[in-house]
């Protein structure tokens, strides 16, 4: 190779590399600035009295020892552990309703599309519309009066156990749409001829669901599971704020609805707040880890 | 040899069934609310399972306009979905350009990195970022909340369009490179119309995204002409408890324009999200 051509490939190379350090870079510099260095920080602050002006004093693990000896804290975590009830629901029934989409009967594409609406319509709208379905004068107490269920108007949202209920199954209806497609998505990848030989085999609609799809989209069902648990630590602030606000006392409040709490509205605390931000990305993490060790040894077991 | 066949015309008829059974679970509850938003509140209270009787109440609504300034709310929302999208789409695709076409040193661990950053719930970040934007002015301004978002929204946005340009096969580039072609050139001759239909699913699914969002903006705009839709709506429905057909209205207002965008662009959100680019 002559030396004038190697330069040129070297000079390309060269621009090549400064081409693509300059497309990355703004990406890096915003995500530098607004999701790493805020993490960094709320960690030191984390650590002190923080009241978002002057004071900020080293207070040690004062803020953690504080929320952990609390009774609160653990409320909150019981809330977590309870709405996580939400994701087999919805798995369940995004399952079932996935394989029935698959026979593909008539009207199917009109039907999946449907099933998907709940999730184009905000959190904040299905909130207040499930809210008002569960109030104490609400259309539900109203058939259970009538069809002679309750004789007495139940107030949902004012119990630990009911209010924690009508979240989990406000959550199920605007999630399983997706569960759904995304498990069409994993059934369309299986041939045809497996299900026509179950079916020729006598296996009846559940046992071809759960004994012949299942199987077949564990990896599938796995990312489902797995988005679905982050989700309900992190994406339930639309629906806390518009169902229950959190109530009664901190009944239904989450994790994640306690750091906006701390943060603007009531026992503004901003050292703990941060405090449980740290503790909510530890929990995360180790979700993360854990499904990320299940799916390992899963794949070890199947091969 | 089709999947009907062997399928019994009652086994059909019943999945069909069943089917539309959980379509009225879904669709019942919107009809309610959309019934319930043409009544007075008398009528409500009166029987809220009866269908509006004549004539029809549109003072919800024009209300909503009037009173509540919907339309403003919706400009305000505009605002920032589409100064978001712009930057999401310019950013997105010149780094994942990067990621999928040009080698580079540390190319595979800085993707890792900006991936990960997808763990990271606005919560745990948001304080901060408060602190941060008030200082530089960025509180009550559109600017912080597109910024925000940007940050929210990045990661997915390069994984979603890396996977889709890495499709793109490298002899196109060279060719134009050849032809003389400089970065902008492949960019825009070549990256943009071959990728164009990420770039697609991008614009549609987060304009939706944006658009039912609540807790971002609700932070960082406080001012009442800034607001976005969601955020007024939130603070407006706690007010209006004991009037639900005029919450109705509103709620059913603010749905429309997301909906409006599925209902036209249904099969290119469907298709992203049956094969995972899209959650």
């Amino acid at each position: 190779m002559s030396p004038m051509i190697a330069r040129a490939r070297n000079t390309r190379r060269r621009t090549r590399q400064r081409q693509a350090i300059l497309s990355i870079l703004p990406v890096v510099l915003v995500l530098l600035a607004i999701r790493a260095y805020p993490i960094v920080f709320a960690a030191a602050k984390s650590v002190t009295n923080w009241n978002g002006l002057y004071t900020s004093d080293y207070v040690g693990f004062a803020n953690y020892a504080r929320l952990l000896k609390g009774e609160v804290f653990w409320t909150l975590v019981r809330n977590n552990f309870v709405l996580l009830l939400n994701v087999p629901i919805q798995v369940f029934l995004g399952l079932v309703v996935a394989v029935l989409l698959h026979e593909r009967v008539w009207g199917w594409r009109f039907f999946r599309s449907l099933y998907y609406v709940p999730q184009i319509i905000s959190a904040v709208i299905i909130g207040y519309l499930f809210r008002t379905l569960f109030s104490m004068d609400g259309p539900i107490n109203i058939v259970l009066a009538r069809i002679g269920l309750m004789p007495e108007a139940l107030e949902w949202l004012g119990n630990t156990a009911t209010a924690l209920g009508v979240i989990v199954f406000c959550l199920v209806w605007s999630s399983v749409g997706w569960q759904a497609i995304v498990f069409m998505g994993g059934l369309s990848a299986i041939p045809e001829s497996v299900f026509e030989a179950a079916r020729i085999d006598g296996a009846g609609f559940w046992r071809r669901t759960f004994q012949v799809a299942v199987p077949m989209i564990v990896r599938v069902v796995e990312y489902a599971v797995m988005l679905s648990v982050v989700w309900t630590f992190t994406g339930l602030f639309p629906f806390i704020f518009s169902l229950t606000r959190g109530g009664p006392g901190y009944e239904t409040t989450t994790l994640d609805y306690m750091i906006y709490l701390r943060s603007f509205v009531s026992g503004v605390n901003l050292g703990e707040a941060c405090a449980i931000a740290m503790l909510l990305l530890l929990i995360i993490l180790a979700l993360t880890v854990v499904e990320m060790k299940a799916t390992n040894s899963m794949d070890d077991w199947s091969e | 040899m089709s999947r009907m066949d062997g399928r019994s015309g009652a086994g059909k008829l019943a999945i069909f069934i069943v089917q539309t059974l959980i379509a009225l679970t879904f669709l019942y509850p919107l009809f309610f609310m959309m019934q319930n938003s043409l009544k007075t509140r008398p009528a409500y209270y009166t029987n809220p399972f009866n269908l509006p009787v004549a004539p029809l109440q549109f003072a919800n609504f024009s209300a909503m306009v009037s009173q509540f300034k919907i339309l403003l709310l919706f400009r305000n929302t505009l605002i920032v979905c589409l100064g978001t999208l712009a930057l999401l789409i310019l950013l997105g695709i010149l780094s994942s350009y990067a990621f999928a076409k040009l080698r580079f040193r540390w190319s595979q661990p800085v993707y890792l990195a900006i991936v990960i950053t997808l763990f990271i719930p606005a919560q745990v970040t948001m304080i901060p970022m408060y602190v941060q934007f008030a200082r530089i002015g960025l509180v009550n301004s559109f600017g912080g909340v597109v910024l925000a978002y940007l940050a929210q929204f990045i990661p997915e946005v390069v994984m979603l369009m890396t996977a889709n340009f890495r499709s793109i096969p490298n002899e196109i580039i060279e060719a134009s490179e050849i032809d003389g072609a400089n970065y902008w050139d492949v960019v825009r001759h070549v990256i943009l119309p071959t990728g164009r239909a990420a770039i697609f699913l991008t614009v549609i699914f987060y304009f939706i995204v944006m658009w039912n969002d609540l807790f971002i903006p609700m932070v960082l705009l406080q001012k009442m002409d800034m607001r976005t839709v969601m955020v007024a709506l939130a603070s407006l429905i706690a007010r209006y408890t004991g009037d639900p057909p005029y919450q109705f209205a509103g709620l059913l207002l603010s749905a429309i324009p997301a909906i409006a965008v599925y209902v036209v662009f249904q099969q290119y959100i469907i298709k992203g999200l049956t094969a995972g680019a899209i959650k």
